[in-house]
């Protein structure tokens, strides 16, 4: 099933800079990698650490500690899943290479087998983040033998199989249906966008089927002990079963079949993939790039078209309109900013018959408590300053320019104003993603609308602070010399620097929130305060180091 | 004919110097005067370190050492007043593939403070010219090379610079959006401003300059009008070989 040209197709696109290829060939480059990783890793796996151990000795109380491996795994495929639909669009339809391939005599399937190793290794990043702390936590605990961690390994390489190829699966067949009439890159979008819906949708739909069934049998596994839970955890993605189980039962006999069919079903899978892609891929892909005819101006009209505005006006809209237009662009500093919010839409999709009843009802109860008033403000905020990080809007401002940067080197206008205008584009399009989230917080969650109001206000703070982290880290560290727009904005490490400066960030906001628990008022205004204080440091770096490194930067 | 206007030195370079961080000279202590009312062309072979010169000129880079004025302004000590003096259009049209023609021509009205008014007689004029007006609600990303090149050179002219500044404008244009810019970049001259413009074909250089800069390696080897240059090839055996190369490249 691996033939010579797509192992030799993934080698050429892991050189061209796809997947992970982060050059760090400058002092400066490996002093930003180290003092980010460097501190926001540990700290970050710290908190992480700690919350497992809180898990894991719950779960120990009642002989299900197993569980925390199908958890784990459940939801490293949920996370691996949704990255993983955002790279599959970006890279099996508008990354600029296909284009390169398709004269050559490759089939459909090298080029998507090839495209899906690539992203297999990138999603392993959120294997190491999320599964592999649970994975060394419980091996320890439960005082593993080797064989464990060599199942674990082997869990660990073939876990992103399964969502990654749901994904391209769905990407592919929407993406065939798409791909017509002259506004092709139009529609492009739109598929990727239903793409995303759809596959979170059924995620969702799968979730909720079997939290159904299982209603009636959780009890009786609760009886049974020894980890007999995990059953029904790991029904969302169905190999996380057979994966857990294998782990569980390392010791035995079961543990191997178990880790057999695991290996069995992930390989069967990639297959079904790879023949499907026969059937569809090329049909998607085809025809992309064409452009197509418009509308004629005549010499009269020329006069309606013209429209002045302030440079910083003018600039920034340009910036959005770019942002917009560019299908890769769109999907991961755009589209993002509203697929977060939507996400608190669907376990309100996905609620029994009578909302009255269960989790989701409790958690309204909650949400009118003026006790919980604090805790809200704080989790919502610590929420705006993750979307607004992960975004990349800032955090690729300058690569975007790319080996256009000279451009923007010799129009007379000041670096000053220029880094404004690209932070106004990533805090308008971080605060869209605020208005959105806090109108389904006020409509859908019943949330009380002065505390929306107050959260609006409030909200701007978090966004300004990751639109100037991202646009400080991308002038210290751009990535200029790309060819497709896909590594400008998917393979910057910027943008992966931003996620977790602002991840460390909302944690802070988090323990903040559950330090002054007692107290909304000291809540509220110690999150003000401390990100507003962020906000002026940041803004003082901004214009100061900032212009002069823009300055530096030769295009 | 013999109307003459009063010579003003618009383009002045001093003992520039660039050196890449690879520690490649593009350039080596340079100086160069370059006059107003005439064109201009920089001559030399790829990679001789023009479009390098350019850059620092428009102030895409900054010099090691030396310096540059445009009209006067010192572009280190003065960066956008010294922009706006200059109309740039650079080697490769490929920008803002995404905006439509109208507003790339909008925004850089808007980035040279380019009045409503003065914009609607410029561009109407200058896409009347240049045959862009039909094309310009389209997204530059369908234009061809030619009409990329040219919504470029439409896009820098806006606001009327006296010193136009062109890095291998001929390239990509049809023979005759060509015509037209040798016409305007002639037109442009008469009133007594300048155009600079680098080439690698000499005949290109022939036909439209008034003054010449031979460059190579970082060097200048020559200065001086066309006439002077051919004397100057003809003692100079050492160059003789380069003007061949220069010829070759024409093919």
């Amino acid at each position: 099933m691996m033939n010579n040209k797509t192992w030799a197709l993934t080698k050429v696109l892991i050189k061209n800079g796809e997947g992970l290829s982060f050059k760090l060939n400058t002092k400066k480059a490996w002093i930003l990698f180290i003092a980010i990783i460097g501190i926001t890793i540990p700290s970050l796996l710290f908190g992480y650490i700690k919350f497992i151990e809180l898990i894991y000795h719950s779960l120990a109380t009642i002989n299900q500690q197993g569980v925390i491996l199908s958890w784990g795994l459940a939801i490293n495929s949920i996370m691996i899943f949704i990255f993983g639909m955002f790279y599959i669009i970006s890279s099996f339809y508008f990354s600029g290479d296909i284009e390169n391939f398709l004269p050559l005599p490759i089939k459909p399937k090298q080029i998507v087998g090839a495209k899906f190793l690539v992203t297999v290794l990138y999603e392993y990043l959120i294997s190491a983040f999320i599964f592999l702390p649970i994975l060394i936590y419980y091996g320890i605990y439960e005082s593993a033998g080797l064989l464990y961690y060599i199942y674990g390994l082997i869990v660990f390489a073939l876990i992103p199989i399964l969502p990654i190829a749901f994904g391209a699966l769905i990407v592919m067949l929407i993406m065939r249906f798409t791909n017509f009439s002259r506004y092709r890159e139009l529609f492009k979008i739109i598929g990727g966008v239903i793409a995303m819906f759809v596959g979170i949708g059924l995620n969702f739909a799968f979730q909720s089927f079997a939290a159904k069934l299982d209603q009636n049998t959780i009890g009786e596994l609760l009886e049974l002990g020894n980890n007999s839970l995990s059953v029904v955890t790991s029904r969302m993605f169905p190999t996380v079963r057979w994966a857990a189980q294998a782990l569980l039962d390392y010791k035995i006999a079961n543990g191997l079949t178990n880790l057999l069919i695991f290996c069995g079903l992930s390989a069967g899978i990639y297959i079904v993939l790879l023949y499907f892609s026969e059937l569809v891929y090329f049909k998607g892909v085809v025809g992309l790039s064409e452009s197509s005819a418009r509308s004629v101006v005549l010499d009269e009209d020329l006069g309606k078209l013209l429209k002045k505005n302030s440079v910083i006006k003018s600039y920034t809209l340009n910036e959005l309109r770019i942002l917009f237009r560019t299908p890769i662009y769109f999907l991961n500093c755009v589209l993002i900013n509203i697929i977060w919010p939507l996400f608190i839409i669907l376990p309100l999709l996905i609620t029994p018959d009578d909302p009255t009843q269960g989790d989701l009802s409790m958690l309204l109860e909650l949400l009118r408590e003026p006790k919980a008033i604090g805790m809200i403000i704080g989790i919502t905020l610590a929420a705006i300053t993750f979307i607004g990080g992960s975004n990349g809007i800032t955090a690729t401002a300058i690569s975007r320019e790319g080996k256009e940067l000279h451009i923007k080197k010799h129009i007379p206008v000041s670096y000053r104003h220029q880094i404004t205008a690209k932070v106004l584009a990533g805090i308008v399009l971080s605060y869209i993603g605020v208005v959105i989230l806090i109108l389904i917080m006020i409509f859908l969650y019943k949330l009380p609308w002065y505390l929306g109001l107050l959260l609006l206000v409030i909200g701007i703070l978090p966004t300004i602070l990751t639109s100037f982290t991202g646009i400080l880290l991308d002038l210290y560290n751009p990535k200029l010399d790309w060819d497709s727009e896909q590594k400008a904005v998917k393979q910057n490490i910027n943008v992966l620097y931003n996620i977790l400066i602002s991840t460390a960030a909302a944690a802070l906001i988090g323990v903040i929130t559950y330090v002054f628990k007692s107290s909304a008022v000291l809540t509220i205004i110690s999150i003000i305060v401390l990100i507003s204080l962020l906000d002026l440091l940041l803004y003082y770096l901004v214009y100061t180091k900032g212009t002069v490194r823009f300055k530096e930067l030769e295009g | 004919m013999l109307l003459r206007l009063e010579v003003i030195i618009v383009i002045y370079l001093e003992n520039v110097s660039k050196t890449y961080s690879g520690g490649v000279k593009a350039n080596d202590q340079i100086s160069l005067t370059i006059p107003s009312g005439r064109i201009f062309g920089f001559l030399g072979p790829n990679g001789a370190g023009k479009t390098t010169m350019i850059k620092l000129i428009t102030g895409i880079l900054a010099v090691d050492s030396g310096r540059i004025e445009v009209n006067g302004i010192d572009i280190a000590k003065q960066p956008l007043a010294a922009k706006k003096q200059i109309g740039y259009v650079p080697d490769t049209p490929n920008m803002f593939l995404r905006l439509k023609g109208i507003e790339y021509l909008n925004f850089m009205a808007d980035v040279y403070d380019v009045s409503l008014d003065e914009r609607q007689v410029r561009i109407a004029d200058l896409c009347r010219r240049f045959e862009m007006t039909k094309v310009l609600k389209n997204p530059i990303q369908s234009y061809s090379q030619g009409m990329r090149q040219k919504i470029v050179i439409i896009g820098v002219l806006l606001h009327q610079p006296s010193v136009w500044i062109l890095d291998e404008p001929m390239t990509g244009l049809d023979p005759h959006s060509s015509y037209v810019l040798k016409e305007m970049m002639r037109e442009h001259v008469n009133n007594n401003n300048t155009v600079f413009f680098s080439t690698h074909v000499l005949d290109v250089a022939e036909k439209i300059c008034d003054e010449i800069a031979i460059i190579n390696k970082g060097k200048i080897l020559f200065t001086g009008d066309m006439a002077e240059m051919r004397e100057h090839f003809r003692k100079n055996e050492s160059l003789e070989k380069f003007f061949l190369e220069l010829t070759h490249d024409e093919q």
